[in-house]
């Protein structure tokens, strides 16, 4: 057999400094959110043309009341002013509908996409692989997905509705403005020509802050969580003033980027109010100027004048909506970073069939971490069905590893496992996991019940009735374990420190064993658990079926002696020992590279 | 659960420290505002002179530009001081809350929950700087603009400006019962993001068993409930503020044909200039805007008093108070009489008394839940017993200096606890470790060749949760950094569960060797090792039930096995 294929190893550190290879465009991030906006054509359409008669609707008003203004004020003609009023009063009746049209389809929109997008980073992330998890603090992931997305719910929920209806108005304000009068027109949009191309060569610098500023954010959220997850041993280290140091020096740091960020983003909002203003000036000096020439009339200019405030006043929430923007496309382009990440876990089609009745084979083995470390080199071994296998040798040997390869944690970085003779990596996640059972060195347990964390992720018990729960627990013999726990399948089990460590490892140990797995791996899994517990475990492990394959990893002496054949792992390699006593010298006298 | 805190949380009263900027922030605002009111006057002006024929168009340029730029300056000013405004309160009160964990107990941080802490200090202080950046000034320059706005509308015509200002009310009432309406959903949609949460932070530490049990699906599940819920609730927001907006608009409306038509009426019988009439409609527009941002800003008031409440909660919590004086040296010797541990009706320590003498080494041992690990929390005063005496050479825990008892007592966690800091800073982690104990920690942790064979040494960084290190790695860089301390007196948590035989008996060699006169009290599951313990204490369900040699125990104990 052939084994060229080399497995890239795959980094899956995400940034957390400034280091950035491509700037993301407006483009770049419409486009990201597409998938997300397919289903909404008809939506987006309502709005659009809500959005529409709403805008019309506010332009229209300026029109009649300077035409009420030229005709009948001038002219002193009431009844024409009350006719005019009553056509307003209807125009007013007409948008106030079509806004409320808007706000609820955008709106709408904008809830859906943003609970779309939550959905999809999760999803990602329960696609990839363990090996992401190490890389990157949980302090930081978390404040991608809360803090990130909610910066991208702000920008749905309130700025993109404001954002398209602003859009309008100051699209239609501008054209009735150059329809009206296209030098006047031109003239006074002109200070809005110039703010916008300030806001181009400024946007930059405020995306970068913003983006410091959340990375900052997340900095500090991965050292609140570090310091407070380990709060026992600062406390009894007496190291609170380690925390406070840490803690001050990430407060600091977050503060100096906010503000720089708060400063960048504010430049624009007194900008645009400066525009506002001298296009005024300009209609002013200008509107006079023409009307004196008796190119226009008065009350055009007061027309005009209430389209300035028309085209500026959405203009100058538009500056406030840019910033949100670039704090948006900041938030965007730390969640794409995730979802841009692909599983190197990947269903492989089978390539070979190994002529074997062995359950497990390990073929030319070579696995390294990604910090480089080589752990494993040149492995080879075979696992026959229903025979104990305990794997043993010094801590940091690579025993875990190998055990995380049988169970496809990770893949090798050369070679091939083999699982019932196929390449375990053409098996499908579901088949895999049916297969095999792993107790893991740190027990984890979910927020609930002993009950809930039994049955976790088993298929079988979908009503969760307790009844059929109970009786089949009864079967395995794992009844007798329920009384170490207080109020038994309904005792409330946490993350925290409530219940011991041993305990848990109880719960992991039930919860393997009742998903009656072919080939069951226990990696310390009884570490702390006393000697009287541990040999009822070792009888419930007995009653399983014959052709059930164990793998057993433990320093205890006595919960390795049973095994049929004990493999010393250590320092990259793994070595069949034959038998008790020669792993035993082995262990004892054997060369420690680690 | 937080005690409810009979004051209601002064946001104002938590600027006080901030006076200085905070009068600034006011000044800029009303006078970019003030400003902002005038410009109307000046196009006033503007019409009214053209009309009469004696405007000079360069002097009206001249006098808009200065204010222009005034307001220019003053906005800018004003966006700058409340940006230095908000970020500074939310820094201060993080390190005042910071601070304030850090004086507190180990039992209270679990009791609240590192998670919750961990909210106030993030998005809680968030919330606050969102009033100060965004309330403070909104609220200053929307009351002014509205009092301005209407003070205008009055003086130029009193009638007209009755008529128009009856919507204020009509506004406010509209406010008033949908703000109600959306404070209850606020609250509810907060109980949602808290479940998101959990649900995210779960399945991150939970990540590898996830994997191993092909759960994802089940997880997405979880997350997608939490999900539509907070969906629901914030398109039942949505649906509040759908409604309200065109109220608002509608009542504007309603103002701007009541100009309309009695303003037209007005300039028809020349009650009214026709500068005036256009300043009307000008004032208006400059009075709407503020009362909408009042409206939302209130919103953000909601959220900041609600956060600054909970952040109240911890940080009007009582101080541990470090009563303990005494300094000197210990002997090592511990005792515990008849201590009694409650959680709630359930006692998980019934009156355990037991003595180790100076230098002597202690097995506990007893099955799973028996209590050993609360044992070792009391012993070194990580948690408070509900009854009982701890004494160390005889005198009781409390009578002890904190901070020098904890130089003295090295203790070793069951689970492992990796800072991500280097090798070196995780080993000397207690304060004033020297060179040499280092060394000699490494030295009798085994550690020595693991250290050396690293590329960085001794100054390698761990990752966080310590993902870089085995299980039994983790487990002697715990010992080694107990040990850094020189402590007197020795706590070990199922040290052995993690290091092979060999290495474990090796490594209790070395203590002997190199820690003479050291208090040992280890819990343990492996009998085998504590043969040759002076005593061997039998913990079961938190009584002890036997006491003795391992020989004694041989004989005496029909649970010993």
């Amino acid at each position: 057999m052939t084994h060229s294929r080399v497995q890239k190893i795959m980094n899956y550190t995400l940034r957390t400094n400034e280091q950035r290879e491509k700037k993301m465009t407006l483009r770049d991030a419409f486009r990201s959110l597409k998938p997300l906006l397919g289903d909404e054509k008809r939506q987006l359409l309502l709005s659009l043309f809500a959005i529409a008669v709403t805008s019309t609707a506010n332009l229209m008003a300026p029109v009649m009341i300077a035409h009420t203004i030229d005709t009948y004020i001038a002219s002193k003609d009431f009844h024409g002013v009350l006719i005019n009023s009553a056509i307003l009063g209807g125009i007013f009746i007409i948008g106030v509908a079509a806004q409320y049209l808007q706000t609820m389809a955008m709106g709408g929109v904008g809830r859906r996409v943003l609970f779309k997008l939550r959905n999809t980073i999760f999803a990602k992330l329960q696609n990839l692989p363990v090996a992401f998890f190490n890389a990157n603090k949980s302090g930081d992931l978390i404040s991608r997905i809360n803090n990130d997305t909610d910066k991208l719910n702000q920008f749905f929920s309130q700025a993109l509705m404001q954002f398209v209806g602003n859009f309008f108005i100051m699209l239609g304000a501008g054209i009735f403005m150059i329809s009206l009068h296209v030098k006047l027109g031109l003239a006074t949009l002109a200070p809005a020509a110039v703010v916008i191309i300030i806001t181009q060569i400024l946007s930059g610098w405020i995306k970068r802050t913003s983006t410091k500023s959340l990375q900052s954010t997340g900095g500090m959220s991965a050292e609140i969580q570090e310091s407070l997850a380990n709060f026992k041993v600062v406390v009894a280290f007496n190291r609170l003033d380690f925390f406070r140091t840490k803690f001050a020096e990430a407060n600091n740091k977050n503060y100096k980027a906010s503000v720089a960020s708060g400063i960048a983003s504010n430049t624009l909002i007194p900008l645009y109010g400066v525009a506002s203003s001298v296009a005024q000036i300009i209609l002013l000096a200008y509107g006079f100027t023409l009307i004196l020439s008796g190119n226009v009339t008065f009350g055009l200019l007061v027309g005009f004048m209430l389209y300035v405030n028309n085209f500026y006043t959405p203009l100058r929430q538009l500056a406030s909506i840019w910033t949100t923007l670039q704090l948006a496309m900041a938030s965007l382009d730390r969640i794409s970073e995730v979802l841009d990440i692909e599983s190197t876990i990947k269903l492989v089609p089978t390539e070979q069939v190994l002529p074997t009745q062995n359950v497990l084979t390990f073929d030319h083995v070579f696995f390294s971490y990604s910090n480089g470390k080589d752990v494993l080199r040149d492995v080879n071994l075979s696992l026959e069905k229903g025979k104990t296998y305990a794997l043993v040798g010094p801590t940091g040997g690579g025993k875990t590893t190998t055990a995380s390869l049988m169970a496809r944690l990770y893949d090798p970085t050369k070679g091939t496992v083999y699982l019932d003779g196929y390449d375990i990596r053409s098996y499908t996640p579901a088949q895999r996991t049916g297969k095999i059972g792993f107790i893991l060195q740190e027990p984890f347990l979910f927020t609930g019940t002993v009950a809930d964390n039994i049955l976790y992720g088993n298929d079988e018990y979908p009503d969760g009735s307790s009844e059929r729960l109970l009786e089949n627990l009864k079967v395995h013999g794992l009844d007798s374990l329920l009384a170490r726990f207080e109020n038994g399948l309904d005792t409330k089990v946490g993350a925290s420190d409530s219940i011991s460590l041993g305990q848990k490892q109880l719960i992991a140990f039930m919860r393997a064993v009742l998903r009656r797995p072919e080939i069951i791996i226990l990696d310390e899994a009884t570490a702390n658990i006393d000697t009287v517990t541990e040999q009822m475990l070792e009888d419930i492990l007995q009653r399983l079926p014959k052709d059930t394959t164990k793998i057993i990893i433990a320093h205890r002496l006595n919960t390795i002696q049973n095994a049929d054949d004990i493999f010393f792992v250590n320092g990259g390699e793994v070595i069949e020992a034959g038998s008790f006593e020669h792993a035993l010298e082995m262990l004892m006298h054997g060369k420690r590279t680690s | 659960m937080p005690p409810k805190t009979a004051a209601k949380p002064n946001l104002f009263g938590l600027m006080k420290p901030y006076k200085g900027l905070i009068s600034m922030l006011v000044l800029f605002t009303v006078a970019a505002n003030g400003l902002n009111l005038y410009v109307p006057k000046i196009i006033e002006h503007a019409i009214d002179n053209f009309a009469h024929r004696n405007l000079v168009i360069a002097h009206m340029v001249f006098q808009f530009s200065i204010v222009a730029g005034l307001i220019f300056l003053f906005t800018y000013l004003q966006s700058i001081v409340q940006t230095v405004a908000a970020e500074r309160v939310a820094r201060d009160l993080r390190t005042k809350v910071a601070a304030k964990i850090s004086r507190q107990e180990y039992a209270y941080i679990e009791k609240v929950g590192p998670s919750k802490l961990l909210t106030n200090l993030t998005s809680d202080a968030d919330a606050i700087k969102n009033f100060v950046s965004q309330g403070i000034a909104s609220i200053i320059s929307s009351l002014f603009l509205i009092i301005g706005a209407a003070t205008l509308l009055l003086i130029t015509n009193w009638r007209l400006a009755l008529v128009v200002l009856a919507i204020v009310p009509v506004i406010g009432i509209a406010f008033f019962i949908i703000f109600s309406k959306v404070r209850k959903l606020f609250v509810r949609s907060q109980a949602a993001i808290d479940w998101l949460n959990k649900v995210i932070n779960e399945s991150i530490l939970g990540a590898g068993l996830i994997r191993l049990l092909n759960a994802q699906q089940y997880e997405q599940q979880k997350f997608l409930r939490a999900n539509t819920e907070a969906k629901d609730i914030s398109l039942a927001v949505l649906n509040l503020f759908a409604s309200l907006i065109p109220i608002i608009t509608f009542l504007t409306n309603l103002a701007t044909l009541a100009i309309l038509m009695l303003g037209g009426h007005f300039v028809i019988t020349g009650a009214m200039t026709l500068g005036s009439f256009t300043a009307f409609n000008s004032y208006l527009a400059i009075m709407i805007f503020p009362i909408i941002i009042i409206g939302f800003t209130s919103t953000v008031i909601a959220q900041a008093s609600a956060s600054y409440g909970r952040m109240l909660a911890v940080l009007d919590a009582p101080d541990k108070e470090d009563s303990g004086t005494i300094i000197e040296p210990l002997q090592g010797s511990i005792a515990l009489s008849d201590i009694v541990l409650e959680f709630g009706d359930r006692a998980t320590l019934k009156g355990v008394s037991l003595e180790a003498l100076p230098g002597t080494r202690t097995a506990i041992i007893g099955p799973t839940a028996a209590g050993k690990t609360q044992l070792l929390s009391v012993l070194t005063g990580l948690i408070v017993p509900t009854s009982g005496q701890v004494l160390y050479d005889g005198r009781d825990i409390r009578d002890y200096n904190k901070e020098k008892l904890h130089e003295q007592v090295g203790l070793v966690f069951q689970d492992s606890v990796m800072f991500n800091l280097t090798l070196r800073e995780n080993i000397a982690f207690g304060s004033g470790v020297t060179e040499q104990n280092l060394r000699k920690a490494i030295d009798t942790a085994e550690l020595g060749d693991f250290v050396d064979a690293l590329s960085g040494g001794i100054d390698t960084v761990v990752s966080e949760r310590g993902t870089s290190l085995s299980g039994g790695q983790k487990q002697r860089v715990m010992l080694a950094r107990a040990l850094a301390l020189n402590p007197k007196i020795l706590l070990l948590d199922d040290f052995t569960a993690r290091v092979d035989t060999r290495t474990e008996k090796k490594i209790l060699e070395n203590v002997r060797l190199n820690y003479p006169g050291i208090t040992l009290i280890s819990v343990t599951q492996k009998i085998a090792s504590v043969e040759d313990y002076d005593q061997v204490i039998v913990l079961m369900e938190g009584e002890v039930i036997a006491q003795g040699t391992h020989k004694e125990l041989l004989e005496s104990s029909p649970e010993y096995v």
